[in-house]
């Protein structure tokens, strides 16, 4: 039935499950006839998968079937039962043997132990008290250790924390001598490139003064030079002089005789003056005795014209005559005065003019030669004045040059004095540098002094720490080593105390045991005596102890048959409730059968000793076997009542999936009739659920289509008419409508009348 | 006409917006990963009892992305919606081991459609940040996908919660969409 189901679900859902418990049956029992009847019972499921609810009295008739195989199978059981006695008597057989030769050892061995155990215990009493004196001792020795040691490390934590201070401090100053060396470092480096701008000066300056040198020395041959030529024209100029002096000599010279000469000539014309101022009087005298002629001639004219006019008065013309005659006479004298003077004058001015033409020529030539001197003294002037301007020039020169030199000098003078201010400075500056190096390289070797002392002090602390670390480190040696010994020690004492404890607990067991073996052997004594003492009567208990045995056989079989018989009564289906009632009996019936199974023991455990025990275990579990079987067999049960519960969930499910598979199949036809035919599938009980789903649903939707853009709702067409029930027209229409309105033209699609009377006015919601 | 017009005239001028469907059974986590996909938040959300649309931008490229509900009894309207779809994706709770089956059983009647033949599939194994979340190939193999045939699908694992995942996927529609431009176009071209 249930397979059914399943099956059908399987069919249904296409899902493959597995197989359920039909395969766990067989799992839980452990022999194969079980098993195997398990698996029938499991293949009369599936043979039985075919008949209906109402087949049971066929099932039954199986059942019956089945009943009888498990009776045969029960014989079977017997005929082992028979084997397992036979076995039973041979394994009592070899107890009993067994059993001597065990008396034999344990009395050995009894008293070998005895005697072990006193001297154990004694050694390991006096070993023990010893080992805990020695232990003691050395843990008070270890304490005392422990303590001197962790004094000893909180000292070492001091010091090293004190190192580590000094470390700190020790870091610090080597970075302040860090910071100052490079600050040192830097002054330094300032120090040089300043050192090296002054040099670059100086060379510059150098080299000026190089530059300045030159000139002086080029201006120097220049001024030799000009002294040269100085020196040339002063010994012209003294020739110059000379020969000036000569010519001024001779000048004086013509000078003098030129005034001599114009002394002759003043003589001479004074002379000629007189001689002049003599001829003047001469002419005077002419003049006046030629106008005496002149009016004696007149005269003589006058007395001739008185003589020719008076011829009578001849003797006054006579005595005129006469007076003319004397007159004439007189005349001739002076004429003759006259024409001797004129003579002698003529002579004077003769040698005069002779004297006058010599001392001309004589003042020409003192004249010629005075013009020559002139021209000389001239040239010699003018000589003089160049040799004047030459000297004036050389003078000038001589000026510019001494200027010059002037200037070379102050110029050198001012460079000189600039060197050695740069000098100076230089030194100055190289002093200060030297100085500054110096007081830096004191600075340096103080701080290198400082650093070096820091550095010995810290390698002393270094030293001290190595030494520290080197105390410490054996120390902690030492403790490790003292904390292994004592772990060691504690683990040996441990071990001890284990050991101890051990050796007391074995004390103790072997003394337990030693009194149960006390105990048992007097109990075997005892048994041997009752055994000795009834071995008779024990063969006859035997014998009715196996009458028992084979009456309590019959019963067991009886019982398990009544049990096979329950348990196939369990499986019947549809009987699930009254299931749990006899699954409950089983267990009534088991605690029966365990509790004489428990008596037995007691009834056979003088005689036999554990023999029959052996066989009986067996049965026990023969009996837990097939409890173990009705309990998997309950657990079964459990299990189909579970898979029931769940087929009929399914079933409920699919009671209510239904309506939606056969939505499913009826989508494949066109779909305007879909919603109707949905909820006329569906269940009652969903039908107003689904009812509400769907209105809202569909309220959803037609709000959407409603508000949405026209591209969406687009898309929503199909799903309002299929949920509104629209038919193929109308659908077209709403199609038609939106298209319309998306697009930018087209006509607008005229409603139809068939849809007009049905949707009062389909625009205006959507619009 | 109208609509024909106006679709050749989007297709050229490129704003033509992909159409996707987000489907899968009720509490798959459609709803947040529309939510997700849109704004970039995780949302409070409700069983959807309808649909969400929504127009989701990603890499210049738009997409009008409908979120149908999942529930049972609302389940059969989804066939209303698959007209011109490029893309599927189909969500499906990772955790939910017992109704593997019927969300099976639902994509397979999906991809039986015939206005659904050219769509891309993308499942989505979402919630994977659950502890008992099934893997991808696991979930593919409870699906049927690697039967399918004459269909571009991929699985990827998604957690709309934490956000991941979901980028990959959108990128691998992307990188599908060329294709599709190109069956749009030559459908246009076709009906011309």
């Amino acid at each position: 039935m249930f397979a059914k189901l399943k099956k059908k679900i399987a069919e249904e859902t296409a899902v493959s499950q597995k197989p359920g418990g039909a395969t766990r049956i067989p799992r839980s029992v452990s022999k194969e006839s079980v098993a195997s009847m398990g698996a029938d019972s499991g293949d009369d499921f599936a043979s039985d998968g075919s008949s209906s609810r109402e087949d049971l009295s066929s099932q039954l008739l199986r059942r019956n079937e089945q009943i009888r195989k498990l009776e045969a199978r029960l014989s079977d059981y017997a005929e082992q039962v028979r084997n397992l006695q036979k076995i039973k008597e041979k394994l009592e057989i070899a107890l009993e043997k067994h059993q001597d030769s065990s008396m034999r050892k344990f009395q050995e061995q009894n008293e070998t132990f005895q005697a072990n155990r006193a001297k154990m215990a004694e050694g390991l009493a006096l070993a023990l008290a010893r080992k805990d004196q020695e232990w003691s001792e050395k843990v008070d020795h270890l304490e005392k250790e422990k303590r001197f040691l962790t004094a000893q490390l909180q000292e070492m934590k001091n010091q090293s924390l004190n190192l580590f201070q000094r470390r700190d401090e020790m870091d610090e100053l080597e970075g302040f001598q860090q910071q100052e060396l490079s600050k040192v470092k830097h002054m330094l480096l300032k120090k040089e490139e300043s050192l090296g701008k002054m040099e670059q000066e100086l060379e510059a300056r150098i080299r000026e003064l190089s530059h300045t040198q030159e000139e002086l020395m080029t201006s120097n041959q220049m001024s030799s030079d000009l002294r040269q030529k100085l020196e040339e024209l002063q010994r012209h100029y003294s020739a110059l002089e000379e020969q000036r002096d000569h010519v001024t000599a001779s000048k004086t010279g013509a000078e003098n005789k030129i005034t001599a000469l114009e002394q002759k000539e003043q003589e001479l014309q004074a002379f000629i003056q007189q001689l002049s101022i003599d001829l003047q009087k001469l002419t005077a005298e002419t003049e006046e005795k030629e106008k005496l002629i002149t009016h004696l001639q007149e005269k003589v004219a006058s007395l001739e014209k008185r003589l020719e006019q008076n011829l009578s008065g001849e003797e006054h013309v006579q005595e005129l005559l006469r007076e003319k005659t004397v007159a004439e006479q007189n005349l001739e004298d002076t004429r003759q005065q006259l024409l001797a003077a004129r003579s002698s004058q003529a002579k004077a001015t003769d040698t005069l003019e002779t004297r006058v033409k010599e001392l001309e020529q004589n003042l020409r030539a003192s004249e010629e030669k005075l013009r020559q001197s002139n021209a000389v003294v001239t040239a010699q002037e003018a000589q003089i004045q160049a040799l004047a301007a030459a000297d004036k020039e050389s003078d000038r020169a001589q000026q510019q040059a001494l200027a010059l030199q002037q200037q070379c000098t102050a110029r050198v003078h001012t460079l000189e004095a600039q060197l050695a201010a740069l000098e100076r400075a230089r030194a100055a500056d190289q002093t200060a540098a030297a100085h500054e190096v110096r007081e830096l390289e004191q600075e340096n070797t103080a701080l290198k002094e400082s650093k070096n002392e820091c550095e010995h002090s810290l390698q002393l602390h270094q030293l001290e720490l190595k030494k520290l670390k080197e105390e410490w480190n054996q120390r902690e040696i030492v403790s490790v080593a003292m904390a292994q010994a004592l772990e060691e020690v504690r683990k040996q004492r441990e071990e001890f105390q284990e050991q101890a404890a051990n050796l007391t607990a074995i004390v103790e067991e072997k003394e337990q045991s030693l009194q149960g073996k006390n105990e048992v052997i007097l109990q075997k004594e005892q048994e041997i005596l009752q055994l000795k003492k009834g071995h008779d009567t024990a063969l006859l208990q035997t014998q009715q102890l196996r009458s028992e045995l084979e009456a309590l056989r019959s019963l067991r079989a009886v019982e398990c048959q009544a049990a096979a018989v329950q348990e196939d009564l369990l499986r019947l289906p549809g009987q699930e409730q009254g299931l749990a009632l006899s699954v409950s009996e089983p267990h009534g019936t088991s605690r029966a059968m365990q509790d004489p199974t428990y008596q037995l023991p007691d009834a056979e455990e003088i005689p036999n000793g554990e023999v029959g025990a052996m066989d009986l275990r067996q049965l026990q579990k023969e009996k837990q076997d097939l409890e173990q079987q009705l309990l998997e067999k309950n657990k079964t049960i459990k299990q189909m009542q579970q898979r029931m519960l769940e087929l009929k969930k399914t079933l409920q499910k699919e009671l209510k999936i239904r309506p939606d598979n056969e939505l499913f199949e009826v989508r494949e036809k066109p779909g305007p009739e879909m919603p109707n035919m949905a909820p006329s599938v569906t269940n009652n009980a969903d039908l107003p659920d689904a009812r509400e789903i769907n209105f809202e649903y569909l309220k959803h939707v037609v709000l959407k289509f409603m508000s949405c853009r026209e591209s969406e709702a687009f898309h929503l067409i199909k799903a309002v008419s299929v949920l509104l029930n629209f038919s193929q027209e109308e659908e077209n229409m709403l199609k038609e409508t939106l298209e319309y309105k998306m697009s930018w033209f087209g006509s607008k699609p005229a409603p139809k009348g068939s849809i007009r009377p049905s949707i009062s006015n389909p625009r205006i919601p959507w619009s | 006409m109208g609509g024909f017009f106006s679709s050749i005239f989007s297709s050229l001028f490129g704003t033509r917006e992909m159409r996707i469907l987000i489907l899968g059974l009720d509490g798959a986590g459609k709803t947040t990963i529309l939510y997700r996909l849109q704004v970039g938040e995780v949302v409070t959300t409700i069983p959807t009892i309808g649909f969400n649309v929504e127009t989701v931008t990603y890499k210049n490229l738009k997409f009008q992305v409908w979120d149908l509900g999942g529930q049972t009894s609302i389940r059969p309207y989804w066939r209303c919606y698959y007209s011109n779809t490029d893309a599927v994706i189909y969500v499906v709770d990772s955790c939910d081991r017992d109704r593997i089956g019927i969300s099976k059983s639902e994509l397979v009647a999906m991809l039986e459609e015939e206005e659904l033949r050219k769509a891309i599939l993308v499942v989505f194994a979402n919630k994977q940040d659950m502890e008992q979340a099934m893997t991808p190939s696991e979930m593919a193999n409870s699906l049927g996908l690697p039967a399918l045939k004459d269909r571009k699908w991929q699985i990827f694992k998604t957690s709309a919660t934490k956000g991941t995942g979901l980028d990959e996927a959108m990128e691998w529609v992307c990188f599908q969409k060329p294709s599709v431009h190109l069956c749009v176009s030559v459908a246009v071209y076709t009906h011309e």
